[in-house]
């Protein structure tokens, strides 16, 4: 199935855009490739993240499911089973979901072609009280089974129990994207700050952070975090970090972290850096707020002006960490589910060839626009600012763009919560 | 002159079936795809941590969305459906109701 965007489509977006009041570019400029698409994937149950090897033999997770594989020739093996399920070749019952957590990035070995090893974040019953773990897996011959199962990092923190917040149920804020940098060859590990005022900036405790280490699990030479602080820690004082990528031309390190009813950013990172994020009660001039933890306050069940929201509770608080890392963007002041970043290259991708591109769940609240769509970003090479934003067309439609990967063969793939996979080509 | 009493009744009786036959799946499915669909799904699965629908019938749903009309919290997703059921009609629900338990089963 192959279909072109249609005037239909390109209105929708435009409407979409121009309802949302967002700093959109017209898409339609000559100097950038018409688009189509396929469904490589469907019928997935809550897919999360994909990685390719060359060929194009494509891994990809199920929050509640587990990790799979797509052959080139289309045939999907099932490889390794979470708790209660039976159709896998390998079942691990201490892998599980609740909420936003379950298994959600999976990444390649940049050595793949030598040690078969792949890597996935996934929640975990094995320790007392439930964690997030990296495991790194090896994969066999004809890739129709994983063994040799090692957790190189199993005390990532997880939100055990509900609480009185927007999205309140436990496994919350879990972050979970994995990708190794090309630049340094570590692999970079993104958390969540699990609804907990204490996490972000804690020194030893790993969500609301960016972790760098090698493939042992071990913190990556070089790392500069504050003294005191676990030394596995790059960056720290996040929200809830799903999407990050590296610059094309200077290998940073850029993420995407989502905001609370307001100002989603995207960050270029800084070794040891802190993100400004520190929802705690009774500092920075608020009071209690619920379950010891402000990050929707102070309006957590109602509409409200993102930006009086800001001035409560910032997503980088600069007045209180004068040093803090500045976000490059923050969406317009909105939050709208900012989940997955890639950069597209290539000459195929014309006037496109190095935008940053970002994906949206997509989520409004109290008046604020949906905003399900994908954004082109021409971000400084400084990363501090950007100097573009567009939008995609989007010949399949919008949906909850949960990961973008940019496929070996130049083309553009994105998973979506709906449980599809496609593929987009320029023409 | 005066209508027997058994005809009022039996016209009220008609007219009342008429509401309950009255939901517009239609307009049902119009306004699941505008205001729904976007977290539960266009086939009512449930994503992400949004609920399934399939399978819930309509006494189930409309009782739901009544209780966000009103404001009243249930389930950890209260934030999210409170203000997005704050503006329905009783058509509305009545119309949310029927489509959705006809076609998510």
């Amino acid at each position: 199935m192959s279909q072109k965007p249609t005037m239909r489509s390109l209105s929708g977006v435009m409407a979409t855009a121009m309802i949302a009041g967002l700093a959109t570019t017209a898409t339609a400029n000559k100097d950038t490739p018409e688009l189509s698409h396929t469904t490589v994937v469907s019928g997935l149950e809550n897919p999360w993240d994909m990685a390719f090897l060359p060929d194009g033999t494509m891994f990809f997770t199920e929050k509640c499911r587990g990790l799979s594989v797509r052959l080139p020739n289309g045939d999907v093996n099932k490889l390794l089973g979470m708790e209660d399920t039976e159709d896998y070749a390998t079942t691990a019952d201490d892998l599980v979901c609740q909420g936003q957590a379950g298994m959600n990035g999976v990444t390649v070995d940049p050595d793949f072609e030598e040690n078969r090893t792949v890597y996935v974040y996934s929640a975990s019953s094995m320790s007392d009280e439930r964690t997030n773990r990296v495991l790194r897996l090896k994969v066999n011959d004809d890739i129709s089974n994983v063994s040799d199962r090692t957790d190189i990092v199993d005390d990532i923190s997880y939100k055990p129990a509900p609480t009185d917040h927007p999205f309140g149920d436990a496994g919350a804020h879990n972050g979970g994207r994995i990708r190794f940098s090309p630049e340094d060859g570590f692999l970079y590990v993104t958390t969540g700050d699990t609804h907990n005022g204490e996490v972000p900036q804690s020194p030893t405790m790993l969500g609301g952070k960016v972790l760098r280490i090698d493939r042992d699990g071990k913190a990556a030479e070089g790392n500069n975090p504050p003294e005191g602080f676990d030394p596995r820690i790059f960056t720290y004082g996040h929200r809830n970090v799903q999407g990050i990528t590296f610059h094309p031309e200077t290998g940073q390190p850029i993420v995407t972290e989502h905001g609370p009813w307001h100002h989603d950013e995207i960050n270029a990172l800084v070794n040891g850096g802190n993100s400004g994020w520190d929802p705690r009660p009774n500092m920075a001039g608020r009071d209690d707020c619920p379950d010891n933890y402000c990050g929707y306050q102070p309006n957590q069940g109602e509409g409200m002006d993102p930006d009086e929201r800001e001035a409560y509770m910032p997503v980088t608080d600069t007045e209180t960490y004068p040093d803090a890392m500045k976000p490059a963007w923050q969406n317009n002041s909105l939050s709208q589910g900012i989940a997955t970043a890639e950069f597209l290259t290539g000459e195929q991708w014309g006037g496109w060839d190095g935008r940053l591109v970002i994906g949206f769940l997509g989520i409004g609240f109290g008046g604020t626009p949906v905003g399900q769509r994908i954004n082109l970003i021409d971000i400084a090479q400084d990363g501090l600012s950007v100097n573009d934003v567009s939008e995609l067309p989007l010949p399949m439609g919008s949906a909850r763009f949960r990961s973008i990967v940019q496929g070996p063969d130049g083309d553009l793939y994105t998973l979506v919560d709906e449980g599809d996979i496609y593929r987009i080509t320029p023409e | 002159m005066k209508t027997p009493l058994f005809i009022v009744i039996a016209t009220a009786l008609t007219m009342g079936s008429a509401i309950v036959q009255a939901a517009d799946t239609s307009a049902g499915k119009t306004k699941y795809a505008d205001s729904c669909a976007q977290c539960h799904g266009p086939t009512g699965k449930g994503m992400a941590s949004f609920p399934s629908l399939a399978g819930r019938d309509a006494d189930y749903i409309t009782s739901r969305l009544e209780t966000y009309r009103a404001g009243e919290k249930v389930g950890s997703n209260s934030a999210l459906m409170i203000p997005n059921a704050a503006d329905l009609s009783d058509d509305d629900i009545a119309n949310l109701a029927a489509y959705i338990s006809e076609n998510f089963q």
